[in-house]
C-alpha cells in the first residue's frame, strides 16, 4: 500500500494546481474585466454625481451616517494634548459629531497619498497639498465643493486658492500654509563665502558634510537643485515649479552634487529634529513647527538657532482638504472640512504648530501666542510671494520631477 | 531439488478492498497538501501571474482610464522600461584597478560559475568539492564587502552607469555581506546550544530569539539611539579618549544598514542551524575522535557536512528578504544606503506611479532570488551535497 506521495504525484498535483491557477487567472481577468466596468459604471456615477455637486447643495440631513474617515498628516488629528478648541471641535460638537465620528488615518507625503487612494482606499476626506489637485481631479478621486456648507470660505484669499479651483470649481480647501527651509546653527554654519546672505548653496559646503539633511520628497529634491543652479549662474531665482526637461535635468545634477554632504533623507520629522538636538546634524531641512522645537529645545539653549531666509527664497506650501468621489456623506464631510476652515481653527494651527493659516480672516487677532506672528512673517504678505517664498503650484509636468528625484536617491 | 522456498515469489494479487485504501490514502494525501497547494496559488502564483501581465502590459490594475493613466498603465509595453533594468556595459573592480565588460560577458560568466556549482561536483570525484567551493566563492566575492567605515572594502566590485542595476549591485552586496555575517555569528551560537549546553538547551534558545518577542522598529531605532553621534559607542568612545570627534559612519550609511540586518537576523537564523546541529549523531563524533581526528577535522568532516543544509537554508532566510529590504534602508539608510527595494516600492506606493516599471523589477528581483535558490540547492540536500 502506497503510504506517502511519490515524486511523480507531487509533479502531478502541483502541475494540476498550476494549472487551475492559471485558469482561475484567466477567469479571474475576466471576472476582473466585469469589475472593471462595475467600476467604471460607479465612476460613471461618480461623474455625475461631480456635475450634480456643481448645481445640487449636499443634504447632510438624510445622509446615512457611520464614521466619516480623514486622511491626513500626523498631528491633524484630534488629539486633546493639542490643545483645546482644535480644528475639528465645530464639527464634533456639532449636529452630526456623534452620528458621524471623525475617524484618521495619517499619510507620510504627497505621493504616497495620492497612489494609496488610487489604488483603492477610499477615505472621504484627504489632506494633500495643493501641487496635487490636477492629479487627484483628473484621476476621478474628489469632488467640488458645496460652498453653501462652507460659511467661512471667502476669509481664503485668492492668491492662496488659485491652484485649488479647477476648471470653475473648487476642488480644494486650503488650510495650512507654510515654509520649508533649513534650520541650522548659526555659530557652526557660516555664510562668509557666500557675501554674508543666506543660501541654498550651503548645502554644497563640504565644510558641513555629513552635518546637513534634507526631506526626502523628490519633488523638493529637484526644487532645490534648480534654486541652487540659478543662484550659482547669478540670474534672479526663476519659478521652481515650471521647470522645463532640461532645468530638471540640470537640477538633478546639482541634486547628485549635493547629496555626498548630506547625512540622510529624512523621512520623519521627529527624527530630523532629534537628529538636531542629538547633535548629529547641523542644518536641516523642517516645517516652522521643527524650527521652532529646535530653537526653543534646552539642549539649544545656548545655540543660536536660525530658519534661513535664502537669498534665492524660501520653498512654501499650502495643503488642505478634498472631497472624496465615493463618499456617502459628502455634506457631514463638507461640514467637518467647514470646522477646519473658521478664523479659530486657523488661530490654533499657529499656536499648536506655528504654522500660518489659509483662512486670514480674524486670525490674526486669536492667535494666542503673537511672537509667532513676526517669527514666521505670517502678517507679511511680502514674505511670502517670490523671490521671498516660492509656494507649492500644480506641476504641469510633475512625473518628471518624481522620476529625477528619485534617481537622486538611487544613485 | 528445488524446495518451495527456492520458487520465485510472484507478486500477490492484491485484493479490492486493498486497492481502494491504497487510493483512499492517495486521496487522503491530496486532501492533506491541497491547503497548501491552495495557498500556494492564491498567495503566489496567481500575483505572480499578475504582475507578469503587468509588467508586460498586458493586463493593468486600475479600473478606469483616469486611474491607469495616474499609475502609468495606458503607456503599452515598454522595451526601454525593461532595459532600464539592465546595462550593456558593467564596470567590474578588481582591488582597485578598473575594467569595463559587456554585461553579457558578466552574465555567461556568472552562470558558468553557477553551472560548476551545481554540477562541478561530478566533473571531479577527488577534487569536486574544492571546484564547487571556488565555484562558489568566485560567485559570491563581487556581491561581498568588508564593512569598513565609509569606505566599504571591497576585493571585487560591479558596477553599472544603469541606476538601477548599480542599485541593484548595492543591494545584492549589502544583503549578501549581511547574509554571510549573520550565518558566521550565528553559528558558533546554535554550536554552543547544541552540543555545549546540557540543561535547559530550550530556555537558553528561547533567550538568544529573545528578541524577536519585540518589534522589528523598536529594535531598528534602539540601534539609533546606540549608534549616534551621541549614541552609546560614540560617547564611550569618546569619554575613554579613543576618539575626539563622533565616528559619523556608524549611522545613516550601509555600514548602519548592514548591521541592523546582521543583527535583526541573526537570532532567527539560530533556528535552523541550530536544529542541523542537533540531528547529528553524538556517536559519529566519538567515532571520528577515536580514530584520532582533531576537533577541528572531526568540525570540517562531520559536523558541517551535516549541518549544511541548516547553515544555507539560514543563509536564504537571511538573503531573500534582505535584497527586497525596505523598512530598514529607510530607516538607517542615509543617502548611501538606498536599496533596490525601495526604489521598487515607490513604483507602487511612493509617487512614482508606474505599476508596470514596479512589476518588471520585481520579476527581475525574483528572477535574481530563484537563481541564488537553484545554485544552493545542491547544499540544501540532506548530508550536505558532499561538501
Amino acid at each position: 500500500m502506497r503510504e506517502h506521495m511519490d515524486r511523480k504525484g507531487f509533479l502531478a498535483l502541483s502541475g494540476a494546481t498550476g494549472l487551475a491557477a492559471f485558469l482561475a487567472a484567466c477567469g479571474g481577468s475576466s471576472s476582473s474585466d466585469s469589475g472593471s466596468e462595475s467600476v467604471n459604471e460607479a465612476q460613471a456615477e461618480g461623474v455625475e454625481a461631480e456635475e450634480a455637486a456643481a448645481a445640487v447643495a449636499f443634504d447632510p440631513a438624510t445622509e446615512p451616517g457611520g464614521p466619516i474617515e480623514i486622511f491626513t498628516w500626523a498631528g491633524y488629528d484630534n488629539d486633546p494634548e493639542a490643545g483645546a478648541p482644535w480644528m475639528w471641535s465645530q464639527y464634533e460638537e456639532g449636529p452630526y459629531g456623534t452620528e458621524s465620528p471623525l475617524k484618521f488615518t495619517f499619510l507620510e507625503d504627497d505621493g504616497q497619498a495620492l497612489a494609496k487612494v488610487a489604488s483603492g482606499y477610499s477615505p472621504d476626506i484627504t489632506h494633500p497639498c495643493i501641487a496635487y489637485t490636477v492629479q487627484w481631479k483628473e484621476a476621478g478621486l474628489i469632488q467640488p465643493l458645496d460652498l453653501n456648507l462652507l460659511p467661512d470660505y471667502d476669509g481664503i484669499p485668492a492668491a492662496i486658492n488659485a491652484g485649488a479651483i479647477i476648471e470653475g470649481q473648487p476642488y480644494l480647501l486650503p488650510f495650512d500654509v507654510g515654509f520649508s527651509c533649513l534650520t541650522y546653527d548659526a555659530d557652526a554654519i557660516s555664510f562668509d563665502n557666500y557675501g554674508g546672505e543666506e543660501t541654498w548653496q550651503v548645502l554644497l559646503d563640504e565644510a558641513y558634510k555629513g552635518k546637513m539633511a534634507l526631506f526626502s520628497d523628490d519633488v523638493a529634491l529637484i526644487k532645490i537643485g534648480h534654486l541652487i543652479n540659478d543662484s550659482q549662474a547669478g540670474v534672479a531665482p526663476t519659478d521652481p515649479n515650471v521647470l522645463t526637461t532640461e532645468q530638471i535635468a540640470a537640477a538633478k545634477e546639482t541634486a547628485l552634487k549635493v547629496k555626498p554632504n548630506l547625512r540622510n533623507y529624512w523621512t520623519s520629522q521627529t527624527d530630523t529634529v532629534n537628529d538636531f538636538l542629538n547633535g548629529n546634524l547641523l542644518a536641516t531641512y523642517t516645517w516652522p513647527d521643527g524650527y521652532w522645537k529646535i530653537k526653543n529645545d534646552e539642549k539649544m539653549k545656548d545655540r543660536n538657532i536660525k530658519y534661513m531666509q535664502p537669498k534665492e527664497g524660501r520653498l512654501a506650501w499650502v495643503c488642505g482638504m478634498v472631497l472624496s468621489s465615493s463618499t456617502k456623506q459628502p455634506g457631514r464631510a463638507t461640514m467637518a472640512m467647514a470646522a477646519s476652515n473658521t478664523p479659530q481653527a486657523g488661530a490654533d494651527l499657529t499656536d499648536v504648530f506655528q504654522y500660518a493659516s489659509a483662512q486670514q480672516k480674524g486670525v490674526m487677532d486669536l492667535i494666542q501666542d503673537k511672537a509667532l506672528i513676526s517669527a514666521f512673517d505670517i502678517d507679511k504678505p511680502e514674505a511670502w510671494e517670490p523671490p521671498n517664498a516660492w509656494f507649492e503650484a500644480p506641476l504641469p509636468n510633475y512625473k518628471e520631477y518624481i522620476t529625477a528625484g528619485q534617481e537622486v536617491k538611487a544613485a | 531439488m528445488a524446495t518451495v522456498a527456492d520458487k520465485p515469489r510472484l507478486p500477490r494479487k492484491r485484493s479490492r478492498r486493498e486497492r481502494r485504501n491504497d487510493g483512499g490514502s492517495a486521496l487522503s494525501t491530496y486532501g492533506l497538501l491541497a491547503p497548501t497547494l491552495l495557498v500556494l496559488a492564491a498567495f503566489f502564483l496567481l500575483p505572480l501571474y499578475y504582475i507578469f501581465l503587468f509588467s508586460v502590459a498586458l493586463k493593468r490594475f486600475s479600473p478606469t482610464e483616469a486611474l491607469a493613466a495616474l499609475n502609468g498603465e495606458l503607456n503599452g509595453f515598454s522595451g526601454e522600461l525593461w532595459g532600464n533594468l539592465v546595462s550593456w556595459n558593467v564596470d567590474v573592480a578588481v582591488l582597485g584597478l578598473d575594467f569595463a565588460i559587456p554585461a553579457v560577458l558578466i552574465g555567461v560568466v556568472l552562470i558558468v560559475l553557477l553551472v560548476l556549482t551545481v554540477a562541478g561536483g561530478r566533473l571531479s570525484e577527488r577534487h569536486g568539492t574544492w571546484i564547487v567551493g571556488i565555484a562558489f566563492a568566485l560567485l559570491l566575492m563581487p556581491f561581498l564587502t568588508i564593512p569598513a567605515g565609509n569606505s566599504l572594502l571591497r576585493i571585487m566590485q560591479f558596477t553599472s552607469e544603469g541606476i538601477q542595476l548599480n542599485l541593484f549591485f548595492k543591494s545584492v552586496t549589502m544583503a549578501m555581506t549581511s547574509s554571510v555575517i549573520a550565518v558566521i555569528v550565528a553559528i558558533p551560537v546554535a554550536y554552543f546550544l547544541a552540543f555545549c549546553v546540557q540543561r535547559s538547551k530550550y530556555t537558553w534558545l528561547l533567550i538568544v530569539i529573545a528578541p524577536f518577542l519585540t518589534s522589528y522598529l523598536l529594535r531598528v531605532f534602539a540601534w539609533k539611539v546606540i549608534l549616534g553621534d551621541q549614541g552609546l559607542i560614540n560617547s564611550g568612545l569618546m569619554t575613554i579618549g579613543i576618539i575626539d570627534e563622533p565616528l559619523t559612519f556608524l549611522i545613516y550609511s550601509q555600514f548602519t544598514v548592514m548591521v541592523v540586518l546582521t543583527y535583526a537576523w541573526v537570532p532567527f537564523i539560530c533556528l535552523p542551524i541550530f536544529l542541523a546541529f542537533e540531528t547529528i549523531d553524538r556517536r559519529l563524533l566519538e567515532a571520528s575522535m577515536d580514530l584520532g581526528a582533531t576537533r577541528w577535522q572531526a568540525f570540517r568532516k562531520i559536523t558541517l557536512p551535516i549541518a549544511a543544509p541548516g547553515v544555507v537554508a539560514a543563509f536564504l532566510f537571511v538573503f531573500i528578504p534582505s535584497i527586497g529590504e525596505y523598512v530598514t534602508p529607510t530607516l538607517v539608510g542615509g543617502v548611501d544606503g538606498t536599496m533596490f527595494g525601495q526604489n521598487l516600492a515607490s513604483q507602487f506606493v511612493g509617487g512614482s506611479f508606474n505599476w508596470q516599471y514596479g512589476s518588471a523589477m520585481a520579476l527581475f528581483l525574483m528572477g535574481v532570488v530563484l537563481i541564488l535558490v537553484f545554485a544552493t540547492s545542491r547544499f540544501l540536500r540532506a548530508g550536505g551535497g558532499g561538501l
